[in-house]
């Protein structure tokens, strides 16, 4: 679909193509248009295999934008997206956001990848939807499953809302609001336990609300406790106000619940196969045992130019060892889990954030949703696990970790770690349920890894339309 | 207390302590009195404080001495330099009269050609084989003009917004280049020098002095394009030229390896250590102490042949010509193939680092620049007293073309190749890919050749003159033929490195600014994304530095 070449139709080109692939005789002669060669054609964008018809009223056109400037945004959203070097509109966005800016306002259910643009796209739609007149009224509020990922979205709307000038977005999260205070600003990011504290006590006042966006949908409709919460703030909010869920996965249980929490929404949606990021390439570390993992993870950093990195670990114990053998290394890393509480994450995860470190080890906490851009490779340093006593692999979460690189279309690596049948097994039922071709690594001769992690990054940029979003 | 004695015995310090006082006599009834021993105490503490002060004073007149040794070898390092840098200029005087001559020459045959092929037989001049340090005008000057006479295509120039038809003093590439820092920069306007041929006095248009003020467009080609054209003749520039000759001696030194298993298995480390090192830097004074040091000692071994590889010439690695220099480290006609290959990796190494992580995050190219530039600057890893940053920049050359002033269309197929636009199997990459690449290699040139040298003894080897001319040559390309690549390179190149820029250039700065930002977006045709982040970036200047540019 996305095979650029196979659309470029050259007719006159006969003599150039000869040396179409030769770079140097191209760039050699320095001239503008002639020296050009033939025309490519435009690309026709339009043609949409990812994302399923629209469930909607047929009397309202059905929009899609190929620039922001098609969008009638506010010329400091324009801006703000223009600063951050948007060029065009992702594929979520392109469908998304016209259904989103319509008026009168309409609910949306929408699922897409990992990091391609969901958060743009609803915090786009949450600014143009806000009175800048009114800077202290809370006018729109996005709840988010954890303190991190609320404070993340509060940073993107700050940096997409930075030459509005009157903008104010507040976080409410555990700690953040004192007692006695009350929410003066106009953009409200939270999580639902303290939103919900904070409408009770009267400290948040939700009279003129227009937006509520709910990011990671299914994970916070689907936990009994967070559900609840969202289901109760919601009740607390004018029945007018439009409801965006957003996530990269929706479990079929979950959209059910959705649909009946933002009724008669547009909804935009994948298929399972497509799921996973074509774009990050998916390998596994056959280890011979487990005591010489550590050893092998730090090989790891050698093989191939690594920005950022994550590693997912199952306790708390390994997180601190890895961290311990990893500085010594010369790396600089951050540990993070559930030990670490409040302020302290905050400051943790910001010091990953900034650059200071360039390595974060982690428990589960992290999985969803943070979005570090320049992390190119995820380690699972173990296969993830769920249910009681951990004894089934647990695919979504698999997806989600592998999500926090490869964003928006960049290089993205992932190695999970293997070392016994059990561990195998278990991969291999998270590779077949997404239909992943893993590929096998051996720590015998690292010049051959360093090979075959070249090539298979290589080729999995090549696949033709990989990452449907990243045009 | 009789404190009287001691004051007698401070006079005469030296005398041997039995004798001080009828009470230290050993027949003295108080001999073993407290009075005798205070005494004794006494004149011990004046003895010990006088050898003290005289230890002080010897130590003083001994630093006093040392500093004055320094200071003389200071000033004869100094003076060394001095002379040393004199022949270079002259030399480099020399080079470029040379240069001229050569291309007054090229020049004299273009115009019997006919005019539709005469592109490909344009002048193109070597840069300046001496340009990479610390370049006197003149010799940098060859080099600017050598992206602009390899663009002599009759530019259209009919409308009046082309950069050349602008008054020249008002934009600040075609005035005479500002100074920075010692160094002046090569600012020839592409277009003010852009059809040799046209012109029977070609002489006059190598000198971009004389083009700046020459009014141009008349004088230029008819704007008629021809959609097809016979292809070019490949007229390969030194950097391609060093580029294919880095992939020779890469095949060389895996061919070596295959046959020598202890050159594989370390060759495979070091490659990997430095790869894994570059990745670790990060922000903050010292962070990147260990990861530089680490670096340092791979390259130094393998250039001390450990393990040991066959010799190679480096004058393939670099532009021009190297004569041994007097005191430079690295005289030989040959260093170790190993050496070269590892800076051929650190290169490598230091443009995918660009590319993977400084398009997602601008702050991590900063401390690459600084390891960079360290490098690439360091005496014991000079040839023959130059950097060997020339096997960066072929690299740099071929990924993001457009700061060495070559463009062409996003819209074709071999106006793609000439951005740098990366294919991957048949297709293209994405356009956002693209963009990403571009932002990252933006900024990250931006890193290395905006580099304060004044305080570090090393030469800078990518100084802020290639920034500007860089700069000039995307800024002069005529509206009708900007691109988004060229306006993504430009805007990143510039995010974050105003305040430097502007320390060196001063008040040119800013007016190359208002070029760039202003003048420059609002002449192109059509509004694009790329446009306008530029526009926008004037925006953030006056909202974050109060940097005014006349919006």
């Amino acid at each position: 679909m996305s095979d650029l070449a196979s659309r470029i139709t050259a007719p006159e080109a006969a003599a150039p193509n000869q040396d179409m692939g030769d770079v140097e005789t191209a760039q050699t002669d320095g001239a503008g248009m002639i020296g050009n060669g033939s025309g490519l054609q435009e690309v026709n964008y339009d043609v949409e295999v990812s994302l399923n018809e629209l469930q909607r009223d047929s009397t309202n056109p059905l929009g899609s934008a190929h620039t922001f400037e098609e969008l009638g945004l506010p010329g400091e959203v324009l801006q703000g997206l223009m600063a951050m070097q948007f060029q065009k509109p992702s594929k979520v966005q392109e469908k998304a956001l016209p259904l989103m800016l319509a008026n009168p306002p309409q609910n949306m259910i929408a699922q897409s990848q990992s990091g391609t643009g969901k958060t743009a796209a609803f915090v786009t739609t949450t600014l143009s939807r806000v009175d800048f007149s009114q800077p202290t009224q809370p006018q729109a509020l996005i709840l988010a499953p954890s303190r991190e990922l609320a404070r993340q979205i509060q940073g993107v709307v700050q940096t997409i809302g930075q030459f509005c000038a009157s903008l104010v977005v507040a976080a409410a999260v555990p700690g953040a609001v004192a007692r006695d205070t009350r929410i003066e600003a106009s953009v409200v990011c939270g999580t639902p336990g303290t939103v919900m504290d904070l409408i009770r006590r009267r400290q948040f006042d939700v009279s003129q609300l227009k937006v509520l966006v709910i990011d990671e949908a299914d994970n916070m409709l689907d936990q009994q406790g967070l559900g609840d919460q969202c289901a109760r703030v919601k009740q607390m909010l004018p029945p007018t106000v439009q409801i965006l869920l957003f996530s990269a996965t929706f479990p079929d249980g979950v959209v059910k619940y959705a649909e009946k929490f933002a009724p008669n929404a547009n909804q935009i949606k994948l298929k399972v196969q497509e799921l996973t990021v074509r774009g990050i390439s998916q390998m596994f570390m056959d280890c011979p045992d487990e005591s010489q993992k550590y050893a092998i993870l730090c090989q790891l950093y050698g093989l191939m130019q690594i920005g950022s990195s994550i590693i997912f670990v199952k306790t708390r114990e390994s997180a601190n060892e890895i961290m311990k053998r990893m500085v010594a290394d010369g790396h600089k890393v951050t540990a993070l889990h559930g030990a670490f509480e409040g302020g302290e994450r905050d400051a943790l995860i910001d010091e990953f954030r900034s650059g200071r470190t360039k390595v974060l080890i982690t428990t589960n906490v992290l999985a969803r949703g943070i979005d570090v851009s320049s992390v190119s490779m995820v380690i699972n340093y173990d296969v993830p696990m769920k249910g009681p006593g951990e004894r089934e692999p647990d695919p979504e979460t698999y997806l989600h970790r592998i999500g926090r690189t490869g964003r928006f279309g960049r290089v993205g690596v992932s190695i999970t770690f293997i070392y016994d049948k059990k561990s195998f097994d278990f991969l291999q039922q998270i590779a077949e349920k997404y239909q992943i071709d893993l590929i096998r690594l051996v720590p015998d001769d690292w010049d051959t890894t360093e090979k075959e992690v070249q090539r298979v990054i290589k080729s999995s940029r090549a696949q033709s339309g990989f990452n449907p979003s990243a045009k | 207390m009789a404190g009287s004695s001691p004051v007698r015995h401070r006079q005469t310090p030296s005398r041997p302590s039995p004798v001080r006082s009828p009470n230290s006599s050993y027949r003295s009834e108080d001999r073993n009195g407290e009075m005798n021993h205070l005494e004794a105490l006494l004149a011990a503490q004046v003895l010990h404080d006088d050898v003290r002060k005289r230890a002080y004073k010897t130590l003083a007149d001994h630093e006093y001495e040392e500093e004055q040794k320094k200071r003389a070898e200071r000033e004869k390092e100094i003076k060394d330099q001095q002379r040393r840098e004199e022949e270079r200029l002259r030399h480099e005087k020399k080079l470029r009269d040379e240069e001229e001559r050569l291309r007054a020459l090229q020049a004299q045959t273009v115009p019997k050609l006919p005019p539709k092929t005469a592109e490909q037989l344009a002048p193109q001049p070597k840069p300046s084989p001496q340009s990479t340090t610390v370049a006197p005008s003149n010799g940098d000057a060859a080099a600017a003009t050598q992206p602009a006479a390899a663009n002599p295509t009759p530019t259209p120039d009919t409308s009046s917004s082309g950069p050349a038809a602008q008054d020249p003093s008002r934009n600040p590439f075609q005035a005479e280049p500002p100074r920075a820092n010692g160094h002046v920069s090569p600012a020839a306007p592409p277009n003010a020098t852009s059809s040799p041929f046209a012109r029977p006095a070609t002489s006059q248009t190598a000198n971009p002095f004389a083009a700046a003020t020459a009014p141009e467009p008349a004088a230029q080609a008819p704007a008629q394009i021809q959609p097809t054209r016979p292809p070019a003749v490949p007229v390969v520039d030194d950097y391609v030229q060093i580029h294919r000759n880095l992939k020779k001696l890469r095949e060389l030194m895996t061919e070596h390896a295959k046959s020598n298993p202890q050159l594989k298995k370390q060759m495979g480390e070091m490659r990997r250590e430095i790869r894994k090192s570059l990745g670790q830097l990060t922000g903050g004074k010292g962070a990147n102490k260990k990861q530089l040091e680490s670096i340092k000692t791979i390259l130094m071994s393998a250039l001390r042949g450990q393990p040991s590889s066959p010799m190679t010439d480096p004058s393939s690695f670099v532009v021009g010509n190297r004569e041994p220099v007097e005191g430079a480290l690295n005289n030989e006609p040959q260093l170790p193939a190993l050496f070269l290959y590892l800076m051929n990796q650190l290169g490598k190494a230091i443009i995918n680092q660009f590319i993977n992580e400084c398009g997602a995050s601008p702050r991590s190219a900063d401390p690459v620049g600084v390891v960079t530039a360290q490098l690439f600057s360091a005496k014991e890893f000079l040839w023959r007293g130059q950097s060997l940053i020339d096997i960066l920049m072929a690299k740099f050359r071929i990924v993001c073309p457009v700061v060495f002033g070559y463009r062409g269309s996003d819209k074709t197929n071999q106006g793609r190749l000439r951005l740098g636009w990366k294919k991957e199997g048949d297709a293209w990459i994405s356009e956002q890919q693209h963009n990403d690449r571009m932002m990252g290699l933006g900024i990250g040139y931006a890193s290395i050749a905006l580099r304060d040298f004044s305080k570090s003894s090393n030469i800078n080897p990518w100084p802020p003159s290639r920034y500007w001319k860089s700069m000039a040559d995307i800024v002069n390309t005529p509206p009708d033929e900007m691109t988004d690549t060229q306006c993504i390179v430009l805007k990143s190149m510039l995010n974050q490195h105003e305040e430097k820029f502007i320390n060196f250039y001063g008040s040119a700065a800013v007016a190359a600014l208002r070029r760039a930002l202003v003048e420059f977006p609002n002449s192109a045709p059509k509004k694009t994304p790329g446009v306008m982040g530029l526009q926008v970036l004037a925006v953030m200047c006056k909202r974050d530095m109060g940097l005014d540019l006349g919006l």
